[in-house]
């Protein structure tokens, strides 16, 4: 009988990013080492400035480290080519932003149906799981609907179900509860949780203690350093 | 025969209402042909009578107004007060005291006829006058109005290239403007091939229908002209028009134009790293 031992999903081996700000290095990120686990539900939270956006866009293959290593799901990524990064993001990860950015001309099953359209996912396929996955976050109702005929909190769970429209191995957050007032802020948090019950790793960097706590590990972040995880 | 005496006839006529009625001994007054505008000003109709003489105030002959003549497309006519009427040969020349002279005539020939040829054998037998083609007669006069077109054709393509200029810059903002939403397409792992793809047909749609819609307002403005100033002039002249050719070039144009702009516009944004577009 032999135990299995799943890699990481997220893996960082000593990793940091410098920038040149003028003549100056700036030093956003020094010598991260962190492991985020299958299932786990992780809260990067530290004040502004810390390096807490570097360290995800590092985790979501949109930045590439100064020195150190960066796998997720056992793939190197911290030197690929955009080409690469581009495909890997589309099939492994999924985005959450502060500000939704959903297409304004695209209807919400057509917006969660498009990086299905990019990963060239069959038209019939694409539009019944795109409904399968706004039924999901509860908007069964408004398949139709713009981006303009939905309320913040709505516009934001389209964008959750856009996220996990290719399945990613992923899922990252980056202040998604910012642009939300404190009831619509709770849905998110509650719909988080029911996905990370459900099965998928979630990593979100938020100021938003409420999202923080619902979190299973926060991950604290001071000048580039990780101070407790 | 009906010659052509241009208005420099003073028309002294009334209508025949209050005049004395023709009887069956007096020589029935011979009909003359008046074009519209004359008809218009003078307040004539068909079968007024009115008394010509080439001189105001002289005893002239009484006639009747027997047709009246829509002008022709001409565009030399526009700009000239002219007023045109038609009377038999022999009378104008009494009127006008020419005689026997002539100033000019027509021949017409079969279409078969050499015409080079006939005006060689005109001018070698034909003394004291020269024969023409009336195509290069036309072509001479016309010389003014070809150097006007030019220049209105100058003025469209200026027009033209100057709000091509106005929609490239137009577009290209508009794509500025999306530039966090390219770059958040970019992170979710859309292709630049695909954003690119996307932006141009959205401009080439975009231009498209922009062009449409101003042929659409083009056309209308056309009508606008040509009701107005066909109504002032009292001609057929067309003075605006939107020929197939024109909307061919504008949409034409404008679809290139649009392309261009989306291409120009979309590359700047997905060659720059999605961060930077986030403006981090």
């Amino acid at each position: 009988m032999s135990a299995r031992v799943e890699s990481p999903i997220v893996s960082l081996r000593d990793v940091r990013r410098d920038y040149a700000l003028g003549a100056e290095r700036v030093h956003a990120l020094q010598g991260v080492t962190l492991d985020v686990e299958r299932g786990d539900y992780v809260a990067i939270v530290g004040p502004s400035g810390c390096g807490k956006s570097t360290l995800l866009n590092l985790i979501g293959v949109i930045d590439q480290p100064t020195s150190g290593t960066v796998a997720i799901a056992g793939r190197r990524v911290d030197a690929m080519s955009d080409r690469e990064a581009t495909q890997f993001r589309l099939r492994n990860i999924g985005f959450v932003f502060q500000r939704f950015y959903l297409l304004p001309i695209l209807s919400a099953l057509e917006n969660v149906a498009l990086p299905m359209a990019e990963a060239k996912v069959s038209k019939a396929v694409r539009i019944e799981r795109a409904a399968e996955l706004l039924r999901y976050v509860g908007l069964g109702n408004r398949e139709r609907h713009r981006p303009s005929e939905l309320s913040g909190g709505e516009q934001q769970r389209v964008a959750i179900a856009r996220a996990l429209a290719n399945g990613p191995t992923l899922l990252l957050a980056d202040e998604p509860t910012g642009e939300l007032d404190a009831r619509t802020g709770a849905e998110i948090i509650s719909l988080f949780q029911r996905l990370n019950a459900d099965g998928t790793t979630i990593v979100v960097v938020t100021h938003d203690e409420d999202l923080a706590s619902a979190s299973r590990r926060k991950v604290h972040i001071r000048d580039g350093r990780v101070v407790d995880a | 025969m009906f010659a052509f005496l241009l208005a420099s006839l003073l028309v002294q006529g009334s209508s025949s209402v209050g005049g004395a009625p023709a009887t069956a001994v007096e020589r029935q007054p011979r009909t003359i042909a008046i074009d519209e505008t004359l008809a218009a000003r003078a307040h004539l109709k068909v079968g007024d009578r009115v008394s010509i003489s080439a001189l105001p105030g002289t005893i002239g002959d009484t006639v009747i107004v027997g047709a009246i003549v829509r002008r022709g497309a001409d565009p030399s006519e526009v700009a000239r007060g002219d007023l045109r009427v038609r009377m038999h040969l022999d009378q104008i020349q009494r009127i006008a005291g020419y005689g026997d002279r002539v100033d000019r005539f027509a021949i017409a020939t079969t279409p078969a006829a050499d015409i080079p040829r006939l005006i060689d054998r005109i001018n070698r037998v034909a003394f004291g006058f020269n024969a023409y083609r009336s195509r290069d007669i036309a072509v001479e006069t016309s010389r003014t109005f070809q150097v006007v077109s030019r220049f209105h054709r100058a003025i469209g393509i200026i027009t033209i290239v100057a709000s091509s200029v106005f929609l490239l810059c137009i577009m290209v903002l508009k794509v500025e403007e999306r530039r966090r939403d390219i770059a958040a397409l970019r992170l979710m792992g859309i292709s630049r091939a695909t954003v690119v793809r996307s932006i141009v047909m959205e401009a080439a749609v975009v231009a498209v229908l922009g062009s449409a819609l101003g042929v659409a307002l083009g056309w209308a403005a056309s009508l606008f002209v040509n009701w107005h100033y066909q109504a002032l002039y009292r001609t057929p002249l067309e003075f605006s028009m939107v020929t197939p050719a024109t909307v061919v070039f504008a949409v034409s144009l404008s679809l290139v134009l649009g392309i261009a702009a989306g291409v120009v516009a979309s590359l700047r944004l997905v060659r720059t790293p999605p961060l930077v577009l986030f403006g981090r």
